[in-house]
């Protein structure tokens, strides 16, 4: 039963129409990680990536988690589609859990995708054996299941999540880790950052700084990253689970 | 097959269903109400998608909320006519299908089944987005029974349909439930019901107001005047004849003369004695009707409106 939850979703997610603002961003970010070092003289190509990653790649994982996430459920709920879904033999958990596979396998091809881009625009021909490259596939593929289960388990208790998703990947994400002292260590994307491990931001511009929610230094180890980061992915499934299989999914405007 | 026990079920402040005691068996059942009346928590409740707030639900004697076991017996046709727009009526129904734990072949026999039975096989392959109101409401009857239910709940499926879909419609839900399966069917259109089945449930503002056969429920408002109107050539004369009959409440000439308006008590009586006055003394009449004898009338009178 996962296995078919879990294709016939993924195959939904993958929608070319789903997917084209996804395909327009790698682009934009590989055109920027073409002029970065333009625009940054001295830029290596290793800071180029770096700089470009932290700035496009780590941005747009949260954005399409927030998105995906909330399809998972929330979405199915608010299309009045749910019903379909809760009165088949499917048990719940394994509904959840098929859609929410299916979420995560896409936005980490997205940001995968944008990745690769990136190293090829800044490495050329050498992109694959882009050190970087390797180690930030590893981070989005557990930033992706993180920031996967926490927005799924909070699409599950608001209505109109996605905006509730939203306001964190981009407020919370960008704001916190900005703070002095150590707040940045309530935000993901700190120990998204230990994980993947970026040389320090070329240049001095914190506006840029501000931007890539690097102007609060966090001495995160990229083990305590992974550590939090599982912890993060595990409990938010766990809860996720739980309150979806406890607790009725109708859609709003139709109860009478 | 499902049993409510002093079931209520509360949104907020606002009660959804009110201490609803009843049991549904084979055959077709319908649950009429008007809109707001309840019929759509009382389905969600039975489908599981909602628990009863105070009370019991049960099906086959299992609680049905997120229960898998149950809904390998109990196929649901949503009032709402929202769908995965971009995939096809097969697709959409296959997908049900595999849902139900169906492999790939089994669940493209059943789905063929079902489309066939419901006589969408042919036009299955189209958008959903491009499909008529009929045809919606075929696929989401295809879906409710591609696994062989013992019960199919339908919320309101006639709305949208066509004379002849109606029809059609109603012929197979009248061989589902001639095939010993349970059938439930709301709607708010009482002349729609009347064409099905015979056995109601009446709710009105999340009470049940009366069960059991239209019969019984008629029995139950007999004490209500009711509306007959008697076509004659001789008015005055068959108002004479009748004026003698305890039933008889009032008499009223049509304005045309040509037709005589009686209210009467316990009408299943009046309507016996009918034939022998006709009979032995040879009054004019060619022909009468009810506009009370409906089901509308039934709600009516029983809700007090």
């Amino acid at each position: 039963m996962f296995g078919v939850v879990y294709s016939y979703a993924l195959k939904d997610f993958l929608r070319f129409s789903r997917l084209i603002a996804w395909l327009i961003l790698g682009g934009l970010t590989f055109l920027l990680g073409a002029v970065w070092q333009r625009l940054m003289p001295g830029s290596t190509p290793s800071q180029s990536y770096g700089d470009v990653s932290t700035l496009m790649v780590f941005r747009i994982l949260p954005l399409a988690s927030a998105i995906f996430s909330t399809s998972v459920i929330s979405q199915e709920v608010e299309q009045k589609t749910i019903v379909y879904l809760l009165t088949r033999t499917v048990p719940r958990p394994v509904l959840l859990l098929g859609r929410y596979a299916a979420s995560v396998t896409v936005v980490a091809l997205v940001s995968a995708f944008t990745a690769i881009l990136l190293s090829v625009s800044t490495f050329h021909s050498g992109a694959l054996g882009n050190a970087l490259l390797w180690r930030d596939l590893g981070s989005i593929g557990l930033a992706a299941l993180a920031y996967g289960s926490l927005f799924t388990f909070v699409s599950l208790l608001f209505n109109r999540a996605m905006l509730v998703c939203l306001l964190f990947a981009f407020g919370w994400e960008t704001s916190v880790p900005n703070m002095p002292g150590a707040m940045g260590r309530v935000s993901l994307v700190t120990y998204v950052q230990a994980l993947a491990s970026h040389p320090p931001l070329g240049g001095d511009s914190k506006l840029l700084a501000f931007a890539t929610a690097t102007l609060s230094n966090q001495d995160v180890s990229p083990a305590i990253g992974g550590a939090v980061l599982s912890c993060v992915f595990l409990l938010g499934l766990v809860a996720a689970v739980g309150w979806f299989r406890t607790h009725e999914f109708v859609a709003r405007d139709d109860a009478e | 097959m499902i049993t409510l026990k002093n079931a209520s079920r509360w949104y907020g402040e606002v009660i959804g269903l009110n201490d609803v005691s009843c049991q549904v068996g084979p055959g077709l059942t319908a649950l009429l109400g008007m809109n707001g009346a309840g019929k759509s928590t009382l389905m969600r409740l039975v489908t599981g998608q909602l628990k009863p707030t105070t009370g019991e639900v049960s099906v086959f004697g299992l609680p049905p909320f997120a229960n898998p076991d149950v809904y390998r017996r109990l196929g649901f046709c949503p009032e709402i006519d929202n769908f995965y727009e971009r995939s096809s009526g097969r697709e959409f129904v296959t997908y049900m299908a595999r849902l139900n734990g169906y492999g790939p072949a089994e669940a493209k026999r059943r789905t063929e089944t079902s489309l066939e039975r419901v006589g969408m096989s042919d036009r299955a392959d189209r958008e959903i987005a491009g499909y008529s109101k009929g045809m919606r409401q075929r696929i989401k009857l295809a879906q409710a029974i591609l696994h062989d239910p013992d019960i199919i709940l339908l919320d309101e499926p006639l709305n949208g349909l066509d004379p002849l879909g109606r029809r059609q419609f109603m012929d197979v839900l009248a061989t589902l439930a001639h095939e010993g399966r349970c059938v439930m069917v709301s709607s708010h259109i009482l002349y729609e019901v009347e064409q099905m089945t015979r056995t109601l449930l009446l709710l009105h503002r999340g009470r049940l107001l009366a069960t059991g056969d239209l019969k019984v429920i008629r029995s139950l408002i007999d004490k209500h005047p009711q509306k007959i109107r008697l076509e004659t050539d001789d008015p005055r004369r068959v108002a004479v004849s009748l004026a003698g009959l305890p039933n008889v409440l009032s008499l009223q000439f049509d304005p045309l003369g040509r037709a005589l308006l009686l209210e009467v008590r316990e009408p299943d009586s009046f309507y016996a004695a009918l034939p022998s006055l006709v009979l032995d003394e040879g009054l004019p009449i060619h022909g009468f009707s009810s506009p009370d004898n409906d089901l509308e009338s039934v709600f009516r009178y029983l809700v007090q409106e």
